[in-house]
């Protein structure tokens, strides 16, 4: 079965003075339909870049990425994203938040007033329907945040450190409850994380990353059962893939990549 | 926020002993009532003149807000043109800040020349140093919105209507209203200056006769109209502001609900 998504050869260099930045250097890998994918890599690899490269938002430089059979030349439909603040609309309430992609999408929000409300119950927030977003804490604003991406049923789901600033409890919290909803809407998810343990908890493949210029240093499956949980994290074989995506990290930093093209 | 007894009676006491202070030095040092009269000469001065009062206030007050309508309605849509048109941020802008750059004021006499002795250069004065603030702060308002917020419009195919009316607009309000706050009271201060130039009635007009005749607790009761006045607008301003947008950082902390 073809990936549902390619990344082929994906280069992306920013524009800065006389030289430019290179923030990917031929990226490539594939993506199954209905898989959970993270991306791990230290900050400033460009894995937020490669997955607004997937979602259309901005250009490759070169390579090209395909969803589908399809060429990705602009921003894709069918995808919910989740960013790394919330970003909620405070003069909204909850639900009308949640509804945002629906009226950009320029669909009636009545059609969907059952959706948002089950997607809240999913998350344990069906309390919070016409509630002010800036009276909820951090967790409860990124569960929001999810149902807004989970609203029109996408296909695919990006995700850009959504737990990132969260503290290490709720993160937890919110990383089996999106194994739950992954579980019963069976998309498919890219994950961007600089956690290696929430990666490894996560993802069938973790894709790791090098350093800025960033590079696939491996794309290593991770074959823990599910499902996952979290006394799975103190396991020997939990452990072993921390240890070697750890080495992996630390060899790059080590030994930068010697440029073939001088 | 709860106010208590005290944070009433606390300002107001302190302003009785202010003016009992005042009354008791001025009579004590034999201050010249030029100088500095009594409170009792300005109580005096208010009820005496209180219909003339009356009616330059609303001379002052028509300027001023007519002034200000006018910087906020072209403030607004100035603001607008200028974030969502490269032609124009690049000709018209400069140009705005060229005119912030110069002492308004200094227009008041030109103004006199182009538009005449009346109402009209007033409003124009008062538009021309509120006009400013509002430009400004919409402008930031309308740009300082979450990028993701444009990448989720735009995953979802929103129009760029959809992103101005959904984030950008309301993201602006709490900036266009601290943008207004300063407005008006600038308004006031271009409609009075306006005033001391040419005019034959309003506050501004009222303080130079009374300075003309050495009749300082007239001039005082007059800047304390002023200040009434700037403040009642204020408050107008605050009002609404709860009213409209109780989520902005600014009525959360005023009224201490989070």
């Amino acid at each position: 079965m073809a990936p549902l998504i390619a990344v082929e050869e994906v280069d992306k260099t920013f524009e800065s003075g006389a030289h430019g930045v290179r923030a990917l250097d031929r990226v490539s890998f594939d993506i199954e339909e209905g898989s959970f994918v993270s991306l791990v890599g230290p900050s400033g690899c460009g894995k937020s870049t490669l997955l607004k490269i997937i979602s259309g938002l901005i250009p490759a430089s070169r390579g090209a990425v395909r969803v589908g059979g399809r060429l990705v030349d602009g921003p894709l439909a069918n995808v919910g994203m989740v960013f790394q603040a919330p970003v909620l609309l405070k003069w909204r309430t909850v639900a009308e938040n949640v509804m945002l992609p629906v009226e950009f999408a320029g669909r009636n929000p009545r059609d969907y007033e059952d959706k948002a409300r089950s997607l809240l119950a999913l998350v344990g927030l069906e309390d919070f329907y016409d509630e002010a977003p800036y009276r909820l804490s951090g967790g409860m604003q990124q569960r929001v945040s999810l149902c807004r991406a989970l609203v029109t049923d996408p296909g695919i789901l990006l995700m850009d450190e959504p737990f990132g600033a969260l503290d290490a409890m709720t993160r937890e919290e919110l990383d089996l409850e999106l194994l739950r909803i992954w579980g019963e809407k069976k998309m498919t998810v890219v994950f961007v994380t600089h956690n290696i343990q929430e990666a490894v908890l996560l993802s069938d493949t973790v894709v790791v990353m090098s350093a800025r210029p960033g590079r696939v240093l491996e794309r290593l499956p991770i074959a823990l059962e599910r499902p996952r949980t979290i006394e799975m994290t103190s396991g020997a074989e939990f452990g072993r893939y921390g240890l070697v995506i750890r080495a992996m990290l630390g060899r790059s930093a080590a030994n930068p990549p010697v440029k073939l093209s001088a | 926020m709860k106010l208590s007894l005290k944070d009433i009676a606390e300002p107001v006491l302190f302003f009785l002993a202010l003016l009992v202070v005042w009354e008791v030095l001025v009579k004590f040092a034999r201050v010249p009532s030029f100088i500095l009269p009594p409170p009792k000469d300005l109580y005096h001065a208010f009820t005496a003149k209180f219909f003339i009062l009356g009616h330059h206030s609303l001379i002052t007050f028509a300027e001023a807000v007519g002034g200000f309508a006018l910087s906020l309605v072209l403030g607004v849509a100035f603001a607008i043109a200028v974030v969502y048109s490269r032609h124009l941020h690049n000709t018209i802008y400069p140009l705005i800040v060229i005119l912030y750059a110069m002492p308004k004021s200094a227009f008041a006499p030109l103004m006199v020349i182009w538009i005449g002795y009346g109402l009209f250069s007033k409003i124009a004065i008062a538009f021309l140093v509120a006009f400013f603030p509002i430009v400004v702060n919409t402008v930031v308002g309308l740009k300082e919105v979450e990028p993701e917020l444009i990448d989720l419009a735009r995953i979802n195919r929103g129009s760029a209507w959809g992103v101005f009316k959904k984030i950008r607009l309301p993201n602006a309000l709490p900036y266009l209203f601290a943008g207004v706050k300063v407005a008006l009271v600038l308004s006031v201060t271009g409609a009075i200056v306006a005033e001391f130039v040419a005019a034959n009635e309003g506050l501004g007009y009222l303080v130079l006769q009374a300075n003309y005749s050495l009749d300082t607790a007239f001039a005082l009761v007059i800047l304390l109209i002023l200040a009434l006045l700037s403040l009642l607008l204020f408050a107008v301003v605050e009002m609404l502001q709860r009213k409209w947008i109780p989520w902005s950082a600014e009525v959360r902390q005023i009224e201490g609900s989070f």
